[in-house]
């Protein structure tokens, strides 16, 4: 089976008037149907940048994306509007609309493409059971917590049955209990819906916890991919040892506090 | 009843008789009727005009570069002038439209001209403000430009626009007592003609109070309804 998502030497740099940043320099990366592909780096590597280019919310100055057999970089703003439908994107700071219940904001996607009201209270609930949220249904989010909000942000993002999802530091602003049940919830779609998933973090316990296959981004190349075990076991690169140096110091440091670790 | 003449407290006591009063009466309803009417326009065209400049502006949801450096550079014109100003500037227009260039419905003009501009300024402040990755991740789920702007941008500014629009309304008031001295009518009119020119301070001292009133108000319902708002959100 080919890949799902093919991403061809994708380029980007980002100009100001004093200087040119080059974040993205030739990325190339093969992602298959049903994996959860972890992207890991420290912060500047251009992981953002790079998953924001796959839905375009971010415009790549040169290369190509494919989803299945659509070029996303070659649609016209209306068709990318409707591609962007099926793809589900979660943030580390939620980014739920605060103007909305909870219930509105699972249901706002839906409206988006005329769903039948009926459809709508039906599919919400179930995203909610999903969740786990089933009796915060009219909250606001401003009344809920971090991990709360993060359940809404996939939910939200779950609702027009995207076949990709993309998280963005999903778990990056949250507790390490909340982290844990989040990272569960999203190894629990994956198996139950198929989802891909294609997560950024610079949590490497998070990618290895719930990844496949990982991909180390450092100064806007990919130095390094392969399954998680390979690159956790028998980093090949700098980056990649450095990463898990640091890991394992602040694993030991955190035991040795009489914790568990993250 | 003049400082002058009688004693400090007997004007001040003379200020709620109902001699003062009978005179002020009309003239507070006069105010009111143009503060009314010149809010609701505000209002409605303030918003869409700040809607407007933030939708085109060059981080906007569609910007078009040339469109908003004419509508900014009209809006900045508009809001350089001092009230005053804008009153004498827009007489002669009262003239034109209306067939007067006093009284209580000319000086309407000069208050939506001045306090538009100035709203929409407001409002384009509140929807500025919006968390940028909200407009993102409603971007990322494929809203169209009108799903955007109307679903998510007003209602997450809603408590801004309404504290903006508190600012303005007591802009409003203070620019109709102004424009009272323009012929306008209302409670300026009479702060003028008879605190001013005639020395007639238990005039002027009720006319003080009716401004001061005026704005309280203002201010309490403007804080009330956008703290509702944000209770109902929790976000206080």
């Amino acid at each position: 089976m080919g890949a799902y998502i093919r991403i061809e030497d994708l380029h980007k740099t980002f100009k100001n008037k004093k200087e040119k940043i080059e974040v993205l320099r030739g990325i190339d990366l093969e992602i298959n149907k049903g994996e959860i592909y972890g992207i890991v780096g420290f912060s500047g590597a251009g992981k953002s940048t790079l998953v924001r280019c796959i839905n375009r919310l971010e415009e790549p100055d040169s290369g190509k994306v494919w989803i299945g057999d659509t070029e996303i970089t070659a649609l016209n703003k209306k068709q990318l509007t409707e591609r962007r439908r099926k793809i589900g994107m979660i943030f580390q700071q939620f980014n739920l609309f605060d103007s909305m219940t909870v219930y509105q904001n699972i249901a706002y996607p839906l409206t988006l493409v005329k769903t039948p009201k009926k459809e709508i209270e039906e599919k919400v609930s179930k995203l909610l059971e999903l969740v786990g949220l089933s009796d915060k249904k009219d909250a606001y989010p401003g009344s809920l917590s971090g991990g709360q909000k993060q359940r809404v942000g996939i939910a939200r993002a779950l609702a027009n049955d995207p076949d990709v999802l993309l998280s963005d530091e999903a778990t990056s602003a949250l507790d390490p209990v909340s982290t844990l049940a989040i990272l569960d919830l999203l190894e629990q779609i994956n198996d139950e819906l198929g989802v891909t998933i294609i997560m950024i973090t610079h949590e490497l316990e998070a990618a290895k916890r719930i990844c496949g296959k990982v991909a180390v981004l450092e100064n806007g190349r990919m130095i390094e991919s392969g399954t998680t075990q390979d690159i956790f076991l028998d980093p090949k690169s700098s980056t990649g040892k450095i990463f898990l140096e640091v890991y394992k110091e602040f694993r030991h440091k955190s035991t040795f506090a009489g914790g568990e670790g993250i | 009843m003049s400082f002058l003449k009688y004693p400090f407290w007997d004007v001040v006591k003379h200020a709620f008789s109902k001699e003062v009063w009978d005179t002020l009466w009309p003239a507070v309803w006069d105010t009111l009727y143009m503060v009314v009417l010149s809010a609701v326009i505000t209002l409605v065209l303030g918003v869409l005009l700040g809607i407007g400049l933030s939708v085109i502006s060059k981080d906007g949801v569609r910007p078009i570069p040339v469109l908003n450096e004419t509508a900014s550079t009209i809006v900045n014109c508009l809001r350089s002038l001092p009230q005053m100003i804008m009153i004498i500037v827009t007489l002669p227009l009262a003239r034109m439209l209306l067939g007067q260039s006093y009284g209580v419905n000319a000086c309407i003009i000069a208050l939506a001209a001045s306090c538009i501009p100035m709203y929409a300024r407001l409002v384009q402040g509140a929807i500025v403000e919006i968390p940028k990755g909200k407009i993102e991740a409603a971007k990322a789920m494929g809203s169209s430009s009108a799903a955007i702007v109307f679903r998510i941008m007003l209602p997450e500014a809603i408590p801004s626009i309404i504290r903006g629009f508190t600012v303005a309304l007591i802009g409003i008031i203070s620019m109709t007592a102004l424009a009272g001295s323009f012929g306008a009518g209302g409670i300026g009119d009479i702060a003028v003609r008879f605190g001013f020119n005639r020395f007639y301070h238990d005039m002027l001292i009720a006319s003080v109070l009716v401004l001061i009133v005026m704005v309280e108000i203002a201010q309490i319902f403007g804080d009330l309804f956008s703290n509702l708002i944000l209770r109902k959100r929790h976000l206080i």
